[in-house]
């Protein structure tokens, strides 16, 4: 039904006035309003329109023109004339040598770069040790002194000269006494070049001494046999190792070599022939070695001896006279036993002792003797170079300077004022000789004291040769000209003496051709030049010569306990016992921020020593870790923060030498720890590294910078291991590889990986732990150095890592590895040790790769996880998200950062950089590439010579550097490659496998000789 | 709105006596159209002050890397994501409050809803700084967006739940922002009728040309509803992603299925004691008690006691699933939080967050103005924490033992944190002057069936039930508006 009601709302609308109809009229709809715009005045009147667009115009236009200015270019000029051999972009390898090891030296566009070992090295078959891998790094160092000074100020080398030859001539005259002190030299040409001198110049002599001596065992020798020397120890043909504080993968004598040779009855060959060395490792601090021994036993300093006395006993069968027990049943037990192995292992058993103590090293050499060692495992006819020092000389040296005798002396790679035991004598010696001569790198605490300083080259600009051990020679050949206005310290001599030959290349190249090259088959300029390749002539080995041990030892057992006796700390003292560091070692390298930021093996501290002790006298001292004590010895006193050592014999007190360097280049200027040299003391003859001590606490307070602070694995499936009786009966022990093994199901689906699965293989049993991989890591990887503070708030860019754990054993031998189960434990001071290298794990079902919002962590289709810097925004997701830890954040920009002492900071360090890596801007994540760019090299070598990748083609970095062969590298989808051998061993294992992050990186069970003991 | 007798049991919305539209308008304004008074600049002083702080402290970090936070190898996030969660959960009351609440038809949202809006905004705003801060090159955040690219279009990884968190956080700061300017516009057309001059001119363009006419009015009550229905899923999709961040990962401790009702739970708790902290403030100093009245207060004290409780029962059910899991890794990860060295942190976590507010059952605390507030600044002390120990707690001691580290905060970590805050602060005090802090018109909806004049009225008429109006009146004496002498003699 219609209705034409109308409903109205107000008055308003019924009377329909203008305002309302004008309001209502958008009531319902709001057309757009062309009508009023095309009506109104939108396209008359003033026409915005065409402004607007002028505007625009104009602005377009001088945008444009503003944008075509030249961006300033930076030309780099190409060789104009090419160098041969050099093209840029391709490194040239140089032979050469380090401290005796055959060497290759990387060079790119002329200056070089890393240095790699030589796989034909006789000594370590390829492994280099990190101070090797650092050595380029010194190079570039810019507190190297640049130029020669005399008496301070900068002159020209024939200004020095004739300065150096009148008063030289002048002593002549005199008929007053030279004295050229240097650590022990090995190469044969320079020895040479200093006889050339002392015949030039007869007052001279030549005094060898070393920061941290051998001439006990030297001496002991003379003693034993007639035959001063350093034997030369072979590791691979013992079967039983007793090591008295002998830390000989490390710091003694030849740590490379002897990691190589021990390694290989320890490593995955030598177990699969059921075959496992065993290791037994007295000593008072825990040492690199003691970590890998099987049974290790606490022993004090002052008890040394009196097991070594106890252990002649029980093999031979006698008792000297004054034999005593050790106050430790388990080390009376250890002596025991482990003279029972040896004794059972005669011909194959080696017993070797770090003290330089004369009357200790030659009861060592009755013992080995009488075990047969000499001829199997020692070998006195080819015996090492390495050292050669006599302490007694050094003090002759320094009566006769006090006596005004000596009227020149001249310093070759010796630093004695800082590390001479005696700082006050020798500094009053120095005073009184008036011509110093110091042929130092670096204003160190000798040079500074120096009147002519006659800056020697480094080592990778000069020529020259070495011969570690008898019959082995290698050749040095320069690989850049020098960077600083220095002059070979030989060259120097050879002016000095006025010499008939002007270079020291031609007299290398003269003793070579007259001596040595011969005796390698080679001969002539075309012999030289193989040489050069090869880098290095190996006579065929003397017959080892067994020696037989006929000398009285009461008065050598006399000797060894009136000093045990001497050394026995009474009341509230501790017996001290001083060491080299792994990284730092004598403090020659103690500039070098690489090996300052390599962690210690065993402590993890980065850029300081440290006092170690045990938990026991911590507690009964109620001192925390990191407060500072003054140790008190010797009339010296130094102050150092303890250290809690889990392993250190109680009573003891270990401390590192090779810190507290006070000149000598930017780094160790900025102080880093305390001088323990003045803490040593000459006695029998010999300087020695053990004393009685008093400490006290000072209140203050220092964090030590460690890479790692907690010790124990907590049980978990990070590291597996095992006995080696388990693992004679079951090779598969304890890796879960047989049966246990649970296949887990994955969510994602696989990467394909059609040609390369690049994988690496890590044998736990072969990993001493030393480190030597970090530094490779470094060099090749620019990965920076962030110094002392940022360690500490655990900030390392260490793209590489050794992880290291402590188990205690309890009573009943079981490894206890949880931190609530440690803390129940009575007798902590049984403890074993593994080493783990941890870096990424490349997993094929990577975590961080699905985190990462921008896509900057990918995987590759070789089975790498890659990470593109220039793509990181820096969420850091990826690493909170990495079960292994191993992603590394530039927290701050290294390279041009000045509140970095950094080496990628410095314009000219910087030249050490490989130019393959790039480096990384701050905000960006990095992390272990697996040495892609030497994948990519490798790939495209073989692609240029049209053939597959041979499997050993391709080397990573720290593999390379590996004296212990530890870490193999290689494609996974090629069955026949090494790392597949050895992926498919019975004890591989993969860390945190639950997780189904199928890790890229095998582990290979640890295993331990340790099943005997505990009978 | 269809206006029905309201029963007289229920509490009133609004209190006072003479309040009329007109009143409302002027008591609200007050602050808008008046000079700031002496507690404001008070306030505002120091809120600025932190917000330099901020600056300072964000410049810094832009200048110098991301190295002068305390951050590390084994703990990459910390005082930055703990401050990212809790200012995203503190944002999660306003849009609970404006679209479920509304949804839901529970007016008593109209007199609060205006504030928890502004401060979601706000809280948002602060969470986002913390988003781009954190990364360690800020000047590359665009890489997070899916934008086309010469890189061969080179796309995010969707995999990734800080993409999700991008998308997330993006869409809940726009749906937000334009449901509370919908709000606004009836507000701000009011202001405008009032003002003059340059004042009524911006006010004119902000509010979009309100007319007031019935077809406005209908679809701002659509929009209204549109944007309530929007907003609904978010409220639980925003915290249910963010919590992903932390479940999708590998980490014990993160990785758990409990996170997104757990983090959506704890996220309104911490949201409504953000605004109870707010509020009980505004109310005083703005004179707006008639409006912001004790029943306000003692509903938000329930849903905080609510939340809370669910928050309690997801932190056992974390403790049980780790123990019954049997997985090592979840076991140590929570026996950490006691026994670890950040025992304190997790000890403020539960302490603040279940045991204290537990003492709300009691309801002379609920209706407590003092112990309410001071319990709303437990609520997020203990929310904070409660990020912290997820964070710190788990990433300082993971998988690999050797990689345990501790976390120290540095200043920067500190000031960037309660720069924050200032931040946070600043904005809510411009926002009490330049706009109104309670949405007028939807009070005023009030005013004919809730308000506690009406009620009076409709006892006054005498057709009610007196016990029913006995017990109205007994309600009554929790308020501190009431003057409660009118019933007595009524």
């Amino acid at each position: 039904m219609d209705s034409n009601k109308k409903y109205w709302k107000g008055l308003e609308e019924l009377n329909k006035t203008p305002e309302f109809v004008e309001k209502n009229k958008h009531e319902f709809a709001e057309p757009i309003p062309i009508e009023d715009v095309l009506s109104g005045d939108g396209l008359l009147g003033k026409t915005p329109r065409r402004d607007f667009l002028k505007a625009v115009g104009f602005g377009v236009g001088a945008v444009t023109l503003a944008a075509c200015q030249k961006v300033p270019v930076h030309k780099s000029i190409p060789y104009l004339i090419k160098p041969e051999e050099v093209t840029p972009g391709v490194a040239n390898y140089y032979s050469s040598t380090y401290e005796g090891h055959a060497i290759l030296v990387k060079t790119r566009e002329g200056r070089p770069i890393k240095v790699e070992g030589n796989p034909n090295d006789l000594l370590a078959k390829g492994g280099l040790s990190a101070q090797a891998q650092s050595s380029v790094l010194d190079l570039y160092d810019v507190s190297r002194v640049q130029a020669p000074l005399v008496n301070g100020e900068g002159k020209a080398w024939n200004e020095v000269d004739d300065y150096v030859k009148l008063e030289l001539a002048k002593i002549q005259d005199s008929g007053k006494k030279i004295a050229i002190i240097s650590s022990s030299i090995s190469s044969p040409s320079t020895l040479a070049v200093i006889a050339d001198f002392i015949t030039a110049h007869p007052t001279a002599k030549h005094i060898m001494y070393d920061a941290v001596s051998y001439t006990g065992i030297i001496q002991a020798n003379q003693n034993s046999f007639g035959k001063a020397v350093l034997p030369h120890y072979n590791f691979d043909k013992a079967d039983v190792i007793v090591s008295f504080g002998a830390d000989f993968l490390s710091t003694w004598i030849s740590g490379e070599e002897f990691t190589r040779q021990y390694v290989s009855n320890r490593n995955n060959k030598s177990l699969q022939s059921k075959k496992m060395s065993r290791h037994i490792q007295f000593e008072t601090g825990m040492s690199l070695t003691g970590t890998n021994a099987d049974v290790r036993i606490p022993l004090k300093p002052s008890e040394e001896g009196v097991a070594l006395i106890n252990l002649y006993n029980a093999i031979t069968g006698t008792t000297l006279p004054g034999t005593k027990k050790l106050a430790d049943n388990a080390a009376n037990n250890a002596i025991t036993i482990a003279a029972k192995e040896l004794a059972a292992a005669k011909g194959k058993a080696l017993v070797v002792a770090g003290s330089n103590d004369v009357a200790t090293q030659t009861l060592v050499n009755a013992i080995n003797a009488a075990l047969g060692s000499y001829g199997t495992t020692i070998d006195l006819d080819n015996n090492s170079n390495q050292y050669k020092g006599n302490d007694a000389d050094l003090a002759a040296f320094i009566g006769d300077a006090k006596k005004g005798d000596i009227a020149a002396v001249l310093f070759l790679d010796a630093n004695p004022v800082y590390d001479y035991y005696n700082t006050k004598e020798i500094t009053e010696a120095l005073a009184k000789v008036p011509l110093k001569i110091s042929f130092n790198t670096s204003l160190d605490e000798t040079a500074a004291l120096a009147t002519v300083v006659a800056p020697n080259h480094h080592y990778l600009e000069s020529w020259g040769d070495d011969s570690a051990i008898a019959g082995y020679y290698t050749v040095m050949q320069p690989t850049i000209n020098p960077v600083y206005n220095t002059r070979q310290a030989e060259e120097s001599l050879l002016i000095w003496s006025s010499s008939a030959t002007k270079t020291y290349y031609d007299y290398v190249r003269n003793n070579w051709d007259k001596n040595i090259l011969a005796m390698g088959g080679l001969s002539g300029q075309k012999g030289w030049e193989t040489l050069l390749q090869t880098g290095f002539v190996h006579v065929a080995a003397k017959t080892a010569g067994a020696y037989s041990f006929s000398k009285d030892l009461n008065a050598v057992a006399q000797t060894i306990l009136t000093q045990s006796t001497s050394l026995v700390a009474g009341d509230k003292a501790y017996e001290l016992h001083l060491y080299q560091s792994s990284a730092i070692r004598d403090g020659k390298h103690a500039n070098n921020p690489w090996l300052q930021e390599l962690p210690d093996p065993v402590s993890k501290v980065t850029w300081d020593n440290f006092a170690a002790m045990s938990l026991t006298d911590l507690k009964a001292l109620n001192l925390q870790e990191g407060d500072v004590i003054t140790i008190d010895a010797n009339g010296t006193s130094i102050a150092l923060p303890v250290l809690l050592q889990p392993g250190q014999a109680e009573g003891t007190i270990s401390v590192a030498v090779g810190y507290g360097r006070a000149k000598g280049g930017a780094v160790i200027e900025s102080g880093i720890g305390k001088n323990a040299y003045p803490l040593y003391s000459f006695r029998n003859g010999t300087v020695q590294g053990s004393a009685v001590a008093k400490i006290s606490a000072t209140g203050d307070q220092i964090i030590l910078a460690q890479t790692q602070t907690h010790h124990s694995y907590e049980g978990r499936n990070v590291i597996r291991d095992a006995s080696f009786t388990e693992y004679k009966k079951n090779p598969y022990v304890n890796s879960g590889k047989d049966g246990e093994h649970k296949d887990y199901k994955s969510l994602w689906e696989n990467y394909d990986r059609p040609t390369y699965n690049w994988v690496m293989a890590i044998d736990l049993n072969a990993c001493t732990g030393c480190g030597a991989c970090v530094v490779a890591c470094n060099a090749e990887n620019n990965v920076p150095v962030v110094g002392r503070d940022e360690v500490r708030r655990r900030r390392e860019m260490h793209w590489i890592r050794i992880d290291r754990y402590y188990t205690f054993n309890d009573e009943q031998g079981k490894g206890v590895t949880e931190e609530h189960e440690i803390d129940k434990l009575k007798n902590i001071n049984n403890v074993s040790v593994v080493h783990q290298p941890m870096l990424c794990q490349h997993c094929d079902h990577a975590p961080c790769e699905t985190v990462c919002p921008v896509l900057a962590t990918v995987h590759s289709s070789e089975g790498l996880n890659h990470m593109a810097y220039n793509r990181c925004v820096g969420t850091r997701y990826c690493a909170n998200n990495c079960p292994f830890k191993v992603r590394r954040f530039n927290w701050f920009n290294y390279w041009n950062d000045s509140r970095f002492e950094n080496y990628l900071a410095e314009q000219h360090t910087q030249l050490v950089l490989n130019p393959d890596v790039v480096t990384r801007f701050r905000g960006v994540m990095e992390k272990c590439s697996m040495c892609i760019q030497r994948i990519q090299a490798g790939k495209l070598q073989a692609k240029m010579e049209k053939r597959p990748v041979k499997d050993g083609d391709i080397k990573v970095a720290c593999q390379q550097t590996c004296s212990a062969n530890a870490i193999v590298f290689g494609n996974g989808n090629d069955p026949e490659s090494e790392v597949s051998k050895a992926l498919r061993s019975e004890r591989t294992y993969y860390v945190l496998e639950e997780l189904n992050v199928q890790p890229g990186i095998g582990y290979q069970v640890k295993v331990r000789n340790t099943n005997e003991l505990e009978a | 709105m269809a206006s029905h007798k309201e029963s007289i049991i229920r509490e009133p919305l609004v209190t006072g006596k003479g309040i009329t539209y007109a009143k409302v308008t002027d008591d609200i304004l007050a602050p808008v159209e008046n000079k700031p008074n002496r507690a404001w600049w008070i306030g505002f002083t120091f809120a600025s002050l932190g917000a330099c702080l901020w600056v300072f402290a964000v410049s810094w970090t832009f200048w110098y890397g991301i190295g002068s936070w305390g951050l590390n190898k084994t703990v990459g996030w910390a005082w930055d994501i703990t401050g990212f969660v809790w200012w995203v959960g503190i944002g999660h009351a306003g849009t609970l409050i404006s679209a479920v609440l509304l949804l839901f038809r529970q007016k008593w949202r109209n007199s609060i809803n205006r504030s928890a809006e502004a401060m979601t905004i706000f809280a948002v705003i602060c969470a986002a700084t913390y988003v781009v801060s954190h990364m360690g090159r800020p000047w590359m955040a665009l890489y997070c967006l899916p934008l086309p690219n010469q890189y061969g279009s080179l796309w995010v990884n969707f995999n990734s739940p800080l993409i999700w968190d991008v998308f997330a956080i993006s869409t809940y700061f726009s749906v937000s922002l334009v449901f509370w300017y919908t709000g606004l516009l009836p507000d701000i057309a009011t202001i405008r009728d009032r003002g003059t001059g340059w004042y009524r001119r911006i006010y004119s363009v902000l509010s979009f040309g309100w007319t007031g006419s019935v077809k406005t009015w209908q679809r701002f009550e659509t929009v209204s509803l549109i944007l309530a229905g929007i907003s609904t899923p978010l409220v639980l999709s925003v915290h249910t992603i963010v919590s992903m961040d932390f479940a999708t990962s590998l980490e014990p401790g993160w990785h758990t299925t409990i996170f997104p009702p757990y983090f959506v739970a704890g996220a309104i708790f911490s949201g409504f004691a953000m605004v109870q902290t707010l509020l009980l403030v505004t109310r005083k100093v703005l004179g707006l008690e008639n409006y912001i009245t004790m029943f306000h207060i003692e509903s938000m004290n329930k849903i905080i006691l609510v939340t809370g409780s669910v928050v309690g029962v997801a932190y056992i059910t974390e403790f049980f699933i780790a123990y019954y899991s049997g997985g090592e890794y979840e076991q140590y990860t929570f026996l950490n939080r006691f026994i670890g060295p950040y025992w304190w942190a997790a000890c403020m976590m539960y302490g603040c967050n279940v045991l204290m507010t537990q003492v709300m059952w009691f309801k002379r605390v609920r209706t407590n103005i003092a112990m309410s507030w001071v319990l709303s600044i437990i609520v997020n002390i203990g929310m904070w924490f409660e990020r912290f120990v997820i964070i710190v707690t788990s990433l300082h001691r993971d998988y690999i033992p050797s990689s345990w580290a501790m976390f120290y905060p540095t200043w920067v970590d500190v000031s960037v944190f309660i720069g924050s805050i200032g931040v946070f602060f600043t904005l809510f005090l411009l926002f009490i002057r330049v706009l109104p802090s309670i949405a007028m018109a939807e009070v005023k909806l009030l005013l004919k069936d809730q308000s506690e004049e009406y009620k009076l009225k409709q006892i006054a008429e005498g057709h009610l039930d007196p016990e029913q109006v006995e017990f109205y009146k007994n309600s009554l004496k929790k308020f501190d508006s009431v003057d409660i002498s009118v019933y007595e003699n009524a």
